[in-house]
């Protein structure tokens, strides 16, 4: 697949296909080390700003910003889940058909990578920060 | 669907299979015996010491369900007690679960990718010796009186010096030490010989679902062990050398532990059932006569579980006090992580549905699976609830959940794939009557025992008590439970029974006796030491089922997929399995074995406080990894890549 494509074009061809892959799942990671450590750490210390900042903002920052992430990466591997279908004779060119099922793993991870963000976001609307 | 690969019969000539014979077998002396880097028999022995293993933990078991069989018995005392139920959970974890399903893809990757053996053969040799110690070194403390009795997951400050002194939960902090290091080294191995050893053609999206599960797993492992190693790292030093990480009172931190202890933990537990769960990817299609349906999704959920069991550890420390929307984090994406589990079970009931289901032995095996499994997978999803959690927490209903989880999601695939691989393994039949009956005591053994714990968890029975009082409704419960344990114990006993009669009298195993479509199959049984003599070039994910890939192996056999000239193997490419060259491998050495024994000796001092022995343990370790690193004297045609210059 690559070989017709000048260098710089396959590079970001493929950086692009790990990022449908992987993006969603990397944005999920942020938002729970993000949203758990800030809630956390806040509220063992008695506090409920953060240097200042309300602390509900900030878990809703930590929801929102990840929530854009893993949104992005999906509309990415639906892309390249429609661009890369392997022809029928997908034997001569192994390459598309490896991509292929990479957009439609990207493309699974990045639909759970949103609903765990968005489910999170939901708590984080209807429990107070710091309730124990 | 006929086997096709193996019934090719033109390929590399009598010269070039002699030549392969010499170079990869190894003379049957006492010294290859403990020298052997051979995947197939190192493989082999993990299968059987991790059975071994098996067999203790599975007595424990025994002894703790008589036990409880009634209230009030006085068969075990507490302290007996304590430490057979604290072995029995470490042992199925970390010396059954883990090293057989790590024995199955010893013996099986090299084989399903069409290489000749795995990337670093030492490593691997060295991985098993290590874990041979590691595990002796853990039951050697039963009989001396010093097992560890603080449970599988030895929460602080039960387990502190001053709550627990001896030598008890020592032998537990270096023995996972010990054996982490064992299962670090096959990880890296199964890894890199996924992505550098696969015959050529096979691209990502023709790697057995098996394979997959392997290499997912041994990610998790580099991910998740880690955390674990330092935990007993700190409990070790808070015991040994008074340092105050666990210790609330001088500024440590309580939860430390079990933060760190479940960061672990969870991934663990998917550790322990993913290569189980491609086991049954493995074994479904061959008997339902028809591919796996829904390979891309299935893949997609090896990968997505993999990942997000990383994200749900709270979810074990529901009871622990920390603030509820924390808990809503994890609660969200422990039940999310539910889904790509049930895409599985739905994947498989669709084989079956459209295909034409041929009832063997690893058949039933793989139907006792999918019914328990969803069953532990059922009661799962309640855990994930926080409200519900904190109702049961630490009552005999969980421990009925995670042992459906774990025999019906490791042990059930276990046997379907001990069955199944059995001719591949020994080149023997096992017989059909007596794999069904023991399937059936298996079956209704596992279920006796642990359905009622269920009840006697809701009735309020907390777990690890080794005795209680008659009259508050859990005595009958408990009583069935004890009666399901022998069922249990007889349907193994039959297992095994069955595995020595074919390994007597069993009928001789054709090359692919159930009609298999991976590469395993396109060879002898047992294979030959260089396994393949050419590597076949792949055109599908249904090799054996293609003739093209047949025809790779005879007439369109290619000199430099024969490599018969040297103990070779090919390297391709990671993503589309392109040819790059040809490695030699290594030959059979000591190293690996006395280096195992060098951290025996260190872990021993450790644990003893002979410091000066654990140094010099140390030392001795140092010095044959030195060996064993140093770069080989090679005559220039040795170091000719076609043949392969240094082993890799």
């Amino acid at each position: 697949m690559n070989q017709r494509l000048p260098p710089r074009t396959a590079l970001f061809g493929g950086l692009l296909l790990w990022f449908a892959v992987l993006g969603g799942v990397l944005s999920w990671t942020v938002h729970s080390l993000a949203a758990w450590s800030i809630d956390e750490l806040t509220c063992e210390a008695g506090h409920d700003n953060l240097a200042g900042f309300p602390l509900t903002g900030a878990v809703a920052l930590a929801v929102l910003l990840p929530a854009a992430g893993a949104a992005t990466a999906l509309v990415v591997s639906v892309l390249a889940w429609r661009r890369l279908r392997p022809g029928p004779r997908a034997d001569d060119d192994r390459s598309l058909g490896r991509a292929h099922l990479l957009a439609v793993v990207g493309l699974w991870l990045n639909v759970l990578a949103l609903a765990m963000i968005v489910l999170g976001g939901v708590a984080a609307l209807v429990l107070p920060p710091c309730q124990r | 669907m006929a086997s096709s690969t193996a019934a090719c019969d033109t390929g590399p000539g009598p010269e070039a299979m002699a030549s392969l014979s010499r170079h990869w077998a190894e003379a049957p002396t006492l010294r290859n015996w403990f020298a052997t880097v051979d995947h197939k028999r190192i493989g082999r022995r993990y299968l059987v010491t991790a059975g071994v293993f098996f067999g203790l933990a599975g007595a424990s078991a025994v002894a703790l369900r008589t036990q409880l069989a009634g209230p009030e018995a006085g068969i075990l005392s507490a302290w007996e007690y304590n430490q057979l139920f604290t072995m029995h959970g470490t042992a199925m974890i970390f010396l059954f679960s883990t090293p057989m399903l790590f024995g199955f893809g010893n013996f099986l990757v090299p084989l399903m990718i069409g290489a000749r053996d795995m990337a670093f053969p030492r490593l691997n040799a060295f991985g098993y010796w290590v874990f041979l110690f590691a595990g002796l070194f853990m039951w050697a403390s039963v009989p001396a009186g010093a097992a560890p009795d603080g449970g599988w997951f030895a929460y602080v400050p039960l387990t502190d010096e001053r709550n627990s002194p001896g030598l008890h939960l020592d032998v537990y902090t270096l023995g996972l030490l010990f054996l982490g290091v064992s299962t670090t080294a096959g990880a890296i191995n199964f890894i890199v010989t996924a992505l550098k050893l696969r015959a050529p053609g096979m691209s990502l999206n023709r790697v057995p679902i098996f394979v997959w599960a392997v290499v997912a797993t041994s990610f998790m492992v580099l991910f998740a062990l880690p955390v674990l190693n330092l935990d007993n790292v700190l409990l070790f030093l808070d015991r040994r050398f008074d340092t105050r990480f666990f210790d609330p009172g001088r500024g440590g931190n309580v939860l430390l532990w079990q933060h760190l202890f479940w960061i672990f933990g969870h991934p663990d537990v998917y550790i322990i059932v993913m290569p189980a769960l491609g086991i049954v990817s493995a074994v479904l299609p061959v008997f339902c006569r028809r591919g796996i349906v829904g390979y891309p999704l299935i893949v997609f959920s090896i990968v997505a579980i993999a990942i997000i069991s990383f994200g749900v550890w709270v979810h074990h420390m529901f009871a622990t006090g920390l603030p509820q929307l924390s808990y809503g984090f994890f609660s969200a994406a422990s039940t999310i992580i539910t889904i790509p589990s049930g895409l599985q079970i739905f994947a498989w009931l669709a084989t079956m549905l459209t295909g034409r289901i041929v009832v063997r032995v690893p058949f039933l095996f793989v139907v006792g699976f999918l019914v328990t499994f969803v069953v532990g997978g059922v009661t799962g999803v309640m855990f994930a609830l926080t409200a519900f959690d904190q109702q049961i927490t630490d009552t005999y209903f969980v421990v009925a959940h995670f042992h459906y989880v774990l025999f019906g999601g490791a042990v059930f695939p276990i046997l379907a794939g001990l069955y199944y691989w059995l001719p591949k393994l020994t080149g023997r039949m096992a017989g059909e009557r007596l794999g069904r009956w023991a399937f059936g005591l298996v079956f209704v053994g596992m279920n006796l025992t642990f359905l009622p714990m269920h009840v006697s968890g809701l009735l309020g029975m907390p777990r690890r008590v080794y005795t209680y009082p008659g009259g508050l409704g859990w005595d009958p419960w408990n009583l069935l439970a004890t009666v399901g344990a022998y069922v249990l114990a007889v349907g193994l006993l039959l297992v095994v029974a069955g595995v020595i009669h074919a390994l007597r009298r069993g009928e001789p195993a054709p090359d692919d006796p159930w009609g298999g479509d991976s590469l395993e199959w396109a060879t002898s049984s047992p294979p030959k030491p260089y396994n393949f003599p050419v590597i076949p070039r792949v055109h599908s994910l249904h090799p054996v089922w293609d003739p093209r890939t047949a025809e790779s192996t005879g007439l369109g056999a290619d000199g430099d997929r024969i490599l018969a000239e040297g103990r070779g193997t090919l390297l391709t490419s990671e993503l589309d399995g392109r040819y790059e060259r040809a490695v030699r491998m290594p030959q059979e050495t000591l190293k690996p074995l006395v280096a195992a024994l060098g951290l025996l000796i260190v872990f021993l001092g450790l644990l003893l406080a002979g410091y000066w022995v654990a140094a010099a343990g140390a030392a001795l370790v140092v010095v044959t990894l030195g060996a064993w690193l140093w770069p080989p004297r090679q005559t220039p045609e040795e170091a000719d890549p076609a043949v392969g210059g240094g082993a890799v």
